[in-house]
């Protein structure tokens, strides 16, 4: 069901989990400016500032939020972990005499990489979200791969820019429920020409019957050069296969990759 | 999909009847490659005469970013007028993003060669060889044509584009924004434009830069590449080259427009619902004769829908289930 607010919801069979997604237009001037007062960061220029996606446990009341102002909040506010365009030799070289250029913006980390993982609202579950791993916790990606009807999926953005044409940052969100299972994909992809592609996935995994959530951080990133190399010999048309992260991720190197896991209490007293 | 372009005998450049093909790209239609070899050719003559200012005179209606978005550009005529009817400012950006560069572009030009005096196309940062390999249209032309061919007639044509243009001596139009290299109207004169968009220097500023409304000056951005500049360089621009107003497009507005710098500035962005899911309106700006500046906001226009439904039932009909949900993992 869509609604003129834009809001989607679907409750398993077993009533126990509840998804719902928001999407409505990028934001007007005035809540950007509000928006960058309040992190204090210059904002994408796609910004979806009303969308979210989240995940909860009916019983507890226990939620896992997906918003853009979150993940935003996470970016580097100082010069640490900072990337350069390809030209910004060039131009620091050309421009080192221009006296009409007295200020330079606060740095920030323009390329707008995050490692959100979600904001949880506990409710009435006790606990904290515990270090696990793929053992013991694992998302299974064979019970995933069967072609089990999907009752409900949506796609949701939560910011882009495109970095003034040199490559892409793109915050996105995929959820689809099954009849047994769920699963939430957030990844913040970059390609930053002629430098660097990034890549970090937090995945959610539901089993609806259990009462653990399940959540996987993977960061993978390569030099933009080695990812080039590897398409050619490969025989890939480079700039088509440049947009699509999912063709991309395999050639890339896994530089974090962590699971955390959350026990929702069944019975809120 | 697409119809294969149907010219199986081009005529020869002279011969290009303009009023049929402009017939043709308002049904959508794609043209031949040879026609568009032919056209470009042909507004490359015409584009060389021009200055890097072009001067004309109110009324004119003024249209910012398109991005290959065809149908709304369709709307924009229907709002505002059609040629030559209305006279037109385009301010570049016409292609990538959208799902229609090829016949946006194809439209634009024909109607430029047509009713030269009464259309001007400027230059935008997206009209480039580099920019439009990443964005989309290179891969547009590769896939509508089965090869790049028309890409390389319409990029080199680009090069040709003039890069500003004043109004009534008194609105400065130009892509992006002011460059610190630029006081004088008269410094964009004496730029070589006839290449491609460069790295740095003014004119990558002119098709660049963005206003900062937290600031005075110039500023470089943490990136390492790229200018904002702020109020005291707006007002000083003004006043060097006595003017009142300054008309840009280059950034997304969910308003439609941006008025800024106390009415020294405006932003006017022409792509509503941008990309198909930024739900943001769009507009265009009419400057009256007596530089009053009136603006027009418009919506998506709805044949987007029906083309995209037309496209999902196409894929299910292939795929036979449902393109808009994946077992993504």
């Amino acid at each position: 069901m869509s609604t003129p607010s834009g809001v989607k919801s679907h409750r398993t069979q077993n009533g126990v989990w509840k998804v719902t997604t928001r999407k409505l237009p990028i934001l007007k001037a005035e809540p950007i400016e509000e928006l960058s007062k309040a992190i204090n960061i210059p904002i994408p220029e796609m910004i979806f500032g009303d969308n979210i996606v989240a995940i909860e446990h009916v019983p507890s009341g226990w939620t896992l939020e997906f918003n853009a102002r979150d993940a935003l909040d996470r970016v580097s506010k100082t010069e640490k972990g900072m990337l350069q365009v390809a030209v910004a030799e060039e131009w620091k070289k050309e421009r080192s005499h221009q006296e009409e250029v007295k200020q330079v913006v606060k740095p920030f980390d323009w390329s707008y990489s995050t490692d959100y993982k979600g904001t949880t609202h506990v409710g009435g579950s006790k606990g904290a979200w515990e270090m696990s791993d793929q053992a013991k916790s694992p998302i299974r990606t064979d019970l995933l791969s069967r072609p089990d009807p999907i009752l409900f999926f949506d796609t949701v953005d939560l910011y882009e820019d495109e970095l003034a044409d040199n490559g892409i940052a793109l915050l996105s969100i995929k959820v689809r429920v099954m009849p047994e299972r769920l699963l939430l994909l957030c990844r913040f992809f970059l390609r930053l020409d002629g430098v660097i592609i990034r890549i970090r996935d937090t995945r959610v995994y539901v089993e609806h019957s259990a009462n653990t959530i399940i959540r996987q951080y993977t960061a993978k990133e390569a030099k933009y050069d080695v990812v080039y190399e590897k398409l050619k010999a490969m025989g890939e048309n480079a700039p088509e296969t440049f947009r699509d992260a999912n063709k991309l991720a395999p050639l890339l190197g896994t530089v974090e990759d962590t699971t955390d896991i959350f026990q929702v209490s069944r019975d809120v007293d | 999909m697409t119809p294969a372009p149907t010219l199986a005998n081009p005529p020869p450049p002279a011969s290009v009847d303009l009023d049929e093909c402009i017939s043709r790209l308002y049904k959508k239609e794609l043209l031949a490659d040879s026609v568009i070899e032919a056209i470009c050719a042909k507004t490359k003559e015409l584009l060389m005469k021009e200055s890097n200012v072009v001067h004309i005179q109110a009324p004119v209606t003024v249209v910012g970013d398109i991005h290959g978005q065809f149908f709304d550009m369709i709307e924009i005529f229907k709002i505002g007028g059609f040629c030559p009817d209305t006279n037109y400012l385009f301010l570049g950006d016409y292609v990538d993003r959208g799902l229609f560069s090829i016949e946006t572009i194809s439209l634009l030009v024909c109607l430029k060669l047509r009713y030269p005096e009464r259309v001007h196309l400027i230059r935008g940062n997206h009209e480039s060889r580099g920019v439009t390999q990443s964005y989309g249209f290179y891969t547009e032309c590769s896939r509508k044509y089965g090869n790049p061919a028309v890409w390389h007639y319409f990029t080199d044509m680009f090069d040709y584009l003039s890069l500003s243009c004043v109004i009534d001596d008194k609105i400065f139009c130009v892509h992006g924004g002011l460059s610190p290299s630029i006081h004088s109207i008269d410094q964009i004169k004496i730029i070589d434009r006839f290449r491609e968009i460069p790295h740095e220097g003014p004119m990558a500023d002119l098709v660049w830069s963005d206003p900062d409304s937290d600031r005075d000056e110039f500023s470089l951005s943490p990136r390492g590449a790229g200018y904002t500049f702020g109020a005291q360089v707006v007002k000083k621009f003004l006043e060097v080259n006595s003017m009142n107003h300054i008309l840009r497009a280059h950034q997304l507005c969910n308003e439609g427009y941006m008025v800024m710098f106390d009415d020294r500035l405006s932003t006017v962005w022409s792509a509503p619902n941008y990309c198909y899911r930024c739900g943001n309106l769009a507009s265009v700006l009419e400057v009256g004769p007596g530089g009053e500046r009136k603006w027009n906001v418009f919506d998506a226009a709805p044949e987007n829908d029906a083309h995209r439904l037309e496209q999902q039932q196409q894929q299910q009909q292939h795929a036979g289930n449902d393109p808009v949900r994946d077992y993504f993992l």
